[in-house]
């Protein structure tokens, strides 16, 4: 519990001298000279976090071309919105499922990035592409061979290595190796293990503020 | 029916004007709707109308798992998205007797007092706009931006985190976060005092807040307010403090009350608590512990919504199929949790019939019982005193319609 402060009374030559005003003033005309924090969109792009959840993409097995899916249905289960349908048939011979469609609605996704995370093959991925706005609503209802395509954008756009890519929702971060199925255990910064997670960082001593003002 | 609503925009009613401000009135912080009967320019009578941001997330809830509605609060107090994921998740969590590892509960303090410190910036920004004190607008937005860019490095996403998972959080810390955080947390005082240098003494600031919408202690008990709005009048009631959930018992930090009750002791109650949001991201980050994010006994993220199928007193021998199955059977009953959010007590009251979805779910929104007492703050008062107060209770509208 602590009391705020309220403000310190002002005195006569404050109020005729304008000073509150004055100092307010001078820190906006330092800002004046101060570096520009505005960023030109369009031509100055965002640097995008990896494990940023965007556009959807089906993952494209670079050695067959075809999608990883193996037609589980789990993110079809979990999806809140329910915006992803799949169909799928069995091969008679070798018992496998065949995905015949995966459609997912873009517009009703929520991005919660849940697919991802339960996928056991790690088919389905959020990419780090985000401008994919469209003038109709057929263009974002992807289909198998659209998702295919926007794993390939975003290959080509982000320029990362499809050998070496991770999205962090594949394999979360910090979490325990034992508890993953088989794919999903991916060889992944040290980082982002158990063992090498982030410690706390002891805080320099002169620097513990956050006592201010009266708030003690 | 009520008439009054039909009436046309500004009609005269005798001596009484009935002005209808919003719900498409910038400074009424979304799409709240007041009808206003005004003498002159002092309010007579203040109706707050509600509803327009309805979506039935309350009802949404049904039909999911718990962990499908997570992603639901988000889209309740959009601007402190992080601490209504938290909020959700503890509750579930008392639900199904779930604890989470330490680690996740100092991940989930450390974000939650970043949306507390992105929430407040939001709520400095546009209360001071709506006054008229333009360029504290942009000086809180760049420092809002800051917190929105660690929230994707974090999670992903900068508004809709979904953040948090039952039994933990979905992604651990890197050092690359805590480094940058750290960062924010020391430059941070500092820019709070710029903006402190900006309008705490402004003379047109101080006449527009000092004074205005004041609330005694018992009556701000009796409207039911929370968090700043009533700390401003001097309650001492933090549910951090007193009720403490997830890592805040093991963290030191001062909750700041007013004297006053008035629009200026809630923006200064809010000013000190920027202090001490950044003292518990400090502490978080030095007492960070290693371990596992999310604890052994979170359930998948597909809950089964089934029905159990064994009973509790099934025969050991059932071995592994007994442990498979009791992970799918919740508990009965019902709870309710309540967490302390930017804009005051957020409740999340389950009923669950042991299903993985739950029978009912109801959501005590801060934002909404703050409107309650725009009458109480309103009425007597100026017309221009009325942003005032709307924007010194601090509520959202998409928490409020739910
Ligand atoms: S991100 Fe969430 S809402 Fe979108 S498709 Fe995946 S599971 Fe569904
Ligand atoms: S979870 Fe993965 S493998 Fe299973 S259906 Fe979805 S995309 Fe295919």
């Amino acid at each position: 519990m602590a009391q705020v402060t309220r403000f310190k009374q002002r005195g006569w030559i404050g109020t005729i001298l304008l000073l509150e005003i004055a100092k307010g003033m001078a820190l906006t005309l330092k800002k004046l000279f101060s570096r520009s924090v505005t960023r030109q969109y369009p031509v100055e792009r965002p640097s995008i976090a990896l494990g940023f959840r965007g556009q959807h993409a089906l993952v494209r097995n670079p050695d067959t071309g075809e999608s990883l899916c193996v037609a589980c249905m789990r993110c079809a289960t979990v999806c809140p919105s329910k915006c992803i349908h799949i169909t799928y048939h069995q091969d008679p011979e070798t018992r496998k499922r065949i995905v015949d469609t995966y459609e997912i609605e873009a517009l009703r996704c929520i991005y919660c990035g849940y697919c991802e995370e339960v996928c056991p093959v790690n088919a389905v991925v959020l990419t780090e592409v985000y401008e994919y706005a469209s003038y109709d609503r057929p263009s974002v209802y992807y289909d198998k061979d659209r998702l295919l395509s926007n794993w390939d954008r975003f290959l080509g756009e982000s320029g990362r290595d499809p050998k070496t890519y991770v999205n962090p929702f594949w394999r979360p971060r910090g979490a325990d190796e034992r508890t993953l199925p088989a794919k999903k255990r991916l060889p992944v910064p040290e980082e982002w293990t158990l063992e090498g997670q982030a410690k706390g960082i002891p805080l320099p001593v002169a620097a513990s503020h956050g006592s201010h003002g009266g708030a003690h | 029916m009520d008439t009054t609503r039909m009436k046309p925009v500004l009609e005269e009613e005798g001596e009484l004007f009935t002005l209808q401000m919003g719900p498409q009135h910038p400074a009424t912080h979304g799409v709240l709707k007041l009808d206003l009967e005004l003498d002159g320019e002092t309010v007579v009578r203040c109706r707050p109308v509600v509803g327009f941001l309805h979506r039935g997330v309350e009802k949404l809830a049904e039909n999911m798992t718990y962990a499908q509605s997570m992603p639901l609060t988000d889209r309740l107090d959009y601007i402190s998205a992080m601490a209504n994921n938290v909020g959700h998740t503890v509750a579930v969590e008392t639900l199904l007797g779930i604890e989470p590892p330490i680690r996740a509960k100092y991940i989930r303090t450390m974000v939650c007092e970043m949306s507390r410190i992105s929430s407040h910036l939001l709520w400095l920004a546009t209360h001071a706009l709506d006054i008229g004190a333009m360029t504290v607008f942009l000086y809180c937005f760049r420092e809002r931006e800051w917190i929105l860019d660690l929230f994707e490095e974090l999670c992903g996403a900068r508004l809709t985190t979904s953040y948090t998972r039952i039994g933990g959080v979905r992604q651990d810390v890197t050092g690359h976060f805590l480094e940058s955080l750290l960062r924010f947390t020391d430059e941070f005082p500092e820019k709070v005092h710029e903006y402190e240098t900006l309008i705490d003494t402004n003379r047109i600031w101080l006449d527009r807040t000092q004074g205005i919408g004041v609330l005694t202690a018992e009556e701000a008990v009796q409207l039911g307010l929370t968090g700043p709005s009533l700390r401003g009048s001097g309650v001492d009631y933090d549910i951090r403090k007193h009720r403490p959930y997830d890592a805040y018992p093991y963290l030191d930090f001062q909750v700041p009350l007013g004297t006053h009750g008035d629009v200026y002791d809630r923006y200064r109650c809010r000013m000190e608590e920027f202090h001490q949001s950044n003292h518990l991201i400090r502490q978080c980050i030095e007492k960070l512990p290693s371990g596992p994010i999310l604890s052994e006994d979170a359930p998948d993220l597909v809950m089964d919504p089934r029905p159990k199928c064994v009973t509790a007193d099934a025969s050991l021998s059932a071995g592994l199929i007994k442990i498979i199955e009791e992970r799918k059977h919740f508990m009965e009953g019902d709870v309710y949790v309540s967490t302390e959010v930017p804009k005051g007590e957020l409740g999340f009251y389950f009923v669950s019939d042991g299903r993985g979805i739950p029978m009912r779910m109801h959501i005590r929104s801060p934002s909404y019982i703050h409107i309650g007492s725009l009458p109480a703050l309103c009425e007597g008062g100026m017309i221009s005193d009325v942003i005032a107060n709307i924007g010194s209770l601090d509520v959202v509208l998409g928490e409020c319609d739910r």
